[in-house]
């Protein structure tokens, strides 16, 4: 039964950082909100999503995730957070509009059966679907590179690098081929987490400081193109030093990256300051290389590689000349060209490769399902509140 | 007291001395299996919400949850207190019960739960993660500066690069960890 086409289709890209949402047809989404609640020490009052952002002050401030691993294990939570999410969107409520909604490979029935509920019972939603995100963000780069003939095809390797997990998820025809999909269990949580623990046995001991120490993350973290070149500029100068001026919670809320100043002779320091050096490059890292801490995975180009190597060889050209890197450590400074350079020797020097970035590589999975919401597709492949009813998930 | 008598090297007093117990402190090697947990711990840590020290503290998960009580402060339904008293009261009687509807499974569970087989030949999720690396030789870095450490302590084979940071590293780390 195809559901009709009233009420408003609300698109929401359900992430591990952040959870963003607008209505479908839109280019932009309207509101980017952190996907969690948080409370900060000793206060009595529950944080949800966008008043985590209000917060003056974001020291001490500590946050639970409804997202675990990638996949939503708290959906009570969840649905609070995408409630407050559409607020402001919608003009009422959720109740009787439509939703898109994002949802990660592999997903357990369980999770998906939880899903259901919260969205149908508790949001009162009319109409769902779920696609998972690394094919919304293809649909975006082939809208954004419509000459590319892998575009034409609706074809290519999604690096989808997010907050949970990373997966390379190699899409044919507008379909994902699921036994190439390839996960490594790191993410930009675990680097964080890896950040923070890197400082506080260095220099000073911010575990307390989640909220904040992502938000420095953000700031100092760059890719390195070449990895022996940098760790010698790291060790012999301080090129690649950079200082982060804590914030103290009176003249300064929000904290900010500088060059070194030097102390003069008998000058002290007024304000707290975190240095940082090889941590910068050495932290992202990770990702190329897992096996760094401990992690027995391959790092991300050898993913790649393996990944398009489980699909039929006749696609492999058209899959290499296509690999778009979204999520959010995509926008760490030189990460696709880091990819570019690490790939190229994997792959039989016959087959071009290229690397792309969307405009927004956050946001990209949030336009395509923009742009699926507002087709006629959309009323095709939803799943109405009656069918739900009569047959539970499909 | 224990008393190191057979054969062990022991003054007239029976009191060990300070060179046997510098020499066995030295020899304590920690063992593969217990620096393997001590790794996998360390990459589950990796994987917590709201800092690394938040685990041990005294938030439980329930705080971060909208509670019905709050829903109603929240939407400005101003009820009067004693019917917020009874309500308190009324959880209070049944906190066991409703703890069980609060509580939401962890991934580890639900994944258990799912009971996956990581050989099938349908994709699902135990089978698209990814394997280990090709080129076996993983990289070693220093973990007292991050640098590149060609050495590895002889008692928990920590990485280190220098004299220095061996030395840091003793006084800091070394067989200092807990799983």
């Amino acid at each position: 039964m195809a559901p009709s086409a009233s009420g408003q289709v609300v698109v929401l890209d359900d992430g591990g950082s952040t959870i963003k949402v607008g209505l479908a047809g839109q280019s932009d989404p309207a509101r980017i909100l952190p996907n969690a609640t948080g409370k900060v020490k000793g206060g009595p009052q529950l944080l949800i999503g966008d008043d985590i952002d209000a917060q003056a002050d974001i020291s001490s401030l500590s946050i639970r995730r409804p997202i675990e691993k990638g996949y939503v294990v708290n959906w009570k939570a969840q649905a609070q957070i995408i409630d407050r999410a559409c607020r402001g969107v919608l003009p009422h409520s959720t109740k009787g509009c439509s939703m898109l909604l994002t949802e990660p490979l592999f997903t357990l029935p369980a999770i998906q059966e939880a899903r259901c509920q919260a969205v149908f019972e508790t949001l009162g939603c009319q109409a769902l679907l779920t696609l998972p995100a690394p094919l919304l963000a293809l649909t975006q780069h082939c809208a954004e590179v419509p000459n590319l003939p892998a575009s034409r095809a609706h074809c290519g390797v999604v690096v989808d690098a997010g907050f949970s997990f990373t997966h390379v998820v190699p899409i044919f025809d507008g379909k994902v081929m699921k036994s190439a999909v390839r996960r490594i269990d790191l993410g930009g949580k675990a680097l964080t987490n890896y950040l923070t623990e890197l400082v506080s046995y260095r220099s000073m001991d911010m575990r307390e400081e989640a909220y904040l120490m992502e938000h420095i993350k953000n700031a100092i973290s760059f890719v390195s193109t070449d990895l022996k070149a940098d760790l010698v500029k790291a060790k012999t100068s301080s090129k690649l030093k950079v200082e982060y001026v804590l914030p103290d919670g009176l003249s300064l809320a929000r904290g900010f990256v500088r060059e070194p100043v030097p102390l003069a002779k008998g000058e002290t320091r007024t304000e707290q300051v975190l240095v940082l050096n090889n941590e910068r490059f050495l932290v992202p890292e990770l990702i190329f290389s897992p096996s760094d801490i401990g992690l027995q995975q391959a790092g991300l180009p050898q993913m790649v590689a393996d990944s398009v190597m489980a699909t039929h060889p006749d696609l492999w050209p058209l899959l290499f000349s296509n690999v778009v890197v979204c999520g959010g450590l995509a926008t760490c400074p030189d990460f696709q060209e880091r990819l570019l350079k690490d790939l190229r020797p994997l792959v039989p020097d016959h087959i071009k490769v290229d690397v792309w970035k969307p405009k927004d590589p956050i946001a990209a999975a949030w336009q395509g399902g923009s742009r699926v919401g507002a087709s006629a597709q959309f009323a095709h492949l939803a799943m109405t509140k009656a069918d739900y009813e009569e047959d539970g998930i499909r | 007291m224990p008393r190191a008598t057979e054969g062990g090297p022991s003054d007239a007093s029976g009191r060990r001395t300070g060179r046997s117990r510098k020499v066995s402190q030295r020899m304590a090697v920690v063992s593969e299996t217990d620096r393997e947990q001590v790794t996998n711990a360390r990459l589950a840590a990796l994987e917590t919400d709201g800092g690394l020290q938040d685990n041990f503290g005294a938030d439980s998960d329930a705080e971060f949850e909208l509670q019905d009580s709050d829903q109603e402060a929240e939407l400005g339904d101003q009820r009067n207190k004693r019917k917020r008293k009874a309500n308190r009261q009324a959880s209070r009687k049944t906190r066991a019960r409703a703890g069980e509807v609060r509580g939401h499974k962890a991934f580890a569970v639900l994944l258990e739960e799912a009971d996956l087989d990581p050989d099938d030949t349908q994709p699902n999720y135990l089978t698209a993660a990814m394997g280990p690396p090709l080129d076996g030789t993983p990289r070693r870095w220093c973990s007292v500066c991050g640098f590149a450490a060609p050495y590895s302590c002889a008692r928990c084979r920590m990485r280190y690069c220098t004299r220095k940071c061996y030395a840091v590293h003793c006084d800091t780390r070394c067989l200092k960890f807990t799983v």
